[in-house]
């Protein structure tokens, strides 16, 4: 996990790159899921607004619905963990990332996100 | 308050997930539930299933009370033989599935699902008038341990058990010197047994068989796997598959009652005009035809008409694909190898009907 990451109280990640954005869930989701066996991500281009859902993920008990930290649009989406769900579960696969976006999101949405040294204080 | 098995602390010292189930704090998976899945198809598991309830009927009107209150014929039931039954309402709804063990002449031990005690004891003790017994609610005094898988055998004859019941059989034996009821039963579809030992017993027994199985590389399994398993092998669930309002012949158990049953039960009117006339609902298996994963709840489509709905789905991690059980009407045309659709997230995917069970059971080989 990248200190410099932003995340929600639900889970999700963003981590700023280049003018883009990269959206996932973070290990403690992912530990909290157990065996993930299915991602429907979203096509490129589809715009969200913030706290929308664009992903499902299914674990072997139930699906999850992921929701976008902030608004923006789909420029790129990770078709490894699609075709491999069951990458997500393995300690030694660095490339977890859902999706990546670019955004014109104001302040105002960054607002209510955690700072990681914050979200691992409201996760343990 | 959420109630605890006398092995709740193993389960957290073994590093267990637990989750609130019918009123207990269960273990739901202790390392993946795939891989304890594989662990009870491949080789050995071992699950604590103490929240069954156990209830005794005893008397000397214990077989006709409970010939009266499920279709099955206890009458023809021996010593030391179990029989797997449906506790019926007045329209042949399932109050609860169970099984029924002949203990010896006029004593009867019943297994009940955790969820519908109280459900089953209220109905019991209603049905109970003129007749000279007692019903005993045993559940808080015995531990439950299923032991399931391929090697299990195996295992129990390693710790002295070398006569096992025979399939659906019971039988009084000793393990490290520890007396228990074991029977050849389980809900998994594979060969094994459930060992019913009284409480201040079971985390001893528990220890004892995690010690003796690690050669055959034993797993203590949670309870999503045991679901998992039992969809597999197509076993109901009371409360996805099973309900109030549906009868055994609804539910595919058409071949667990008897045809010519002479003697009055609840539901006998409405299960016998089932068997003759047919059904309205029927309940079917099917396979998922892309990745997507059906869940229970979700609605069943045929063109582009509702036409029932999901109550259990997910993976098959046996088979490699998503399977699940629903109930739909019970249109002529549609039968094993039709297609038909799952809605998921507001989109129609195909899925298949097919055979139940989804595997080829192992428990019968013996």
């Amino acid at each position: 996990m990248n200190e410099s990451m932003l995340c929600t109280k639900t889970h999700e990640y963003l981590l700023e790159q280049d003018n883009k954005y990269i959206i996932g869930i973070t290990d403690y989701a992912i530990e909290q899921l157990g065996d993930i066996v299915f991602i429907e991500l979203p096509d490129i281009n589809t715009e969200f607004s913030k706290n929308e859902a664009f992903a499902t993920i299914e674990s072997v008990k139930a699906a999850s619905e992921i929701y976008m930290p902030i608004s923006g649009k789909v420029i790129e989406i990770n078709e490894e963990i699609v075709n491999n769900p069951e990458l997500l579960n393995d300690e030694n696969y660095e490339n977890k990332w859902f999706i990546k976006i670019t955004s014109d999101a104001n302040q105002v949405e960054f607002a209510d996100l955690l700072d990681y040294s914050d979200y691992k204080e409201e996760i343990e | 308050m959420t109630k605890q098995t006398f092995l709740h602390d193993k389960h957290i010292a073994l590093g267990a997930k637990m989750v609130d189930f019918a009123g207990w704090h269960m273990p739901v998976q202790y390392s993946s539930i795939i891989e304890e899945h594989k662990t009870v198809r491949n080789n050995v598991g071992i699950f604590d299933v103490s929240h069954m309830g156990e209830i005794i009927i005893k008397g000397e009107d214990a077989e006709p009370y409970l010939n009266k209150i499920v279709p099955q014929n206890i009458d023809k039931l021996t010593n030391l033989k179990a029989t797997y039954c449906q506790l019926t309402n007045k329209n042949g709804g399932i109050i609860d599935d169970l099984i029924i063990y002949k203990l010896k002449e006029n004593e009867y031990l019943i297994i009940a699902n955790a969820s519908r005690i109280d459900e089953d004891l209220n109905w019991m003790v209603r049905n109970k008038v003129g007749f000279n017994l007692e019903i005993i609610n045993e559940s808080h005094n015995y531990s439950l341990l299923a032991v399931q898988g391929p090697l299990s055998v195996e295992l129990l004859r390693e710790v002295g058990l070398n006569n096992l019941p025979s399939f659906f059989n019971i039988k009084r034996d000793e393990i490290f010197g520890i007396n228990v009821w074991i029977s050849r039963t389980g809900y998994t579809g594979e060969d094994g047994v459930e060992i019913l030992v009284k409480n201040e017993f079971s985390e001893y027994l528990w220890d004892k068989l995690l010690e003796y199985g690690k050669k055959y590389n034993i797993k203590p399994i949670g309870l999503g796997a045991r679901d998992t398993l039992r969809l597999e092998a197509a076993l109901h669930l009371y409360g996805n598959d099973l309900d109030e309002n549906t009868t055994p012949i609804e539910a595919g158990l058409s071949w667990s009652i008897p045809k010519n049953k002479t003697v009055e039960y609840n539901g006998k009117l409405i299960i016998e005009q089932q068997l003759k006339d047919g059904v309205n609902k029927k309940l079917i298996g099917f396979k998922m035809l892309d990745k997507s994963i059906a869940r229970h709840g979700y609605d069943i489509y045929y063109n582009k008409e509702k036409i029932g709905n999901v109550t259990s789905g997910g993976i098959s991690p046996t088979r490699g694909d998503n399977i699940g059980l629903g109930y739909i009407k019970n249109l002529d045309n549609l039968s094993v190898g039709s297609t038909i659709q799952i809605m998921i997230r507001e989109k129609l995917h195909d899925a298949e009907i097919i055979k139940r069970p989804f595997i080829t059971k192992r428990n019968k080989n013996n």
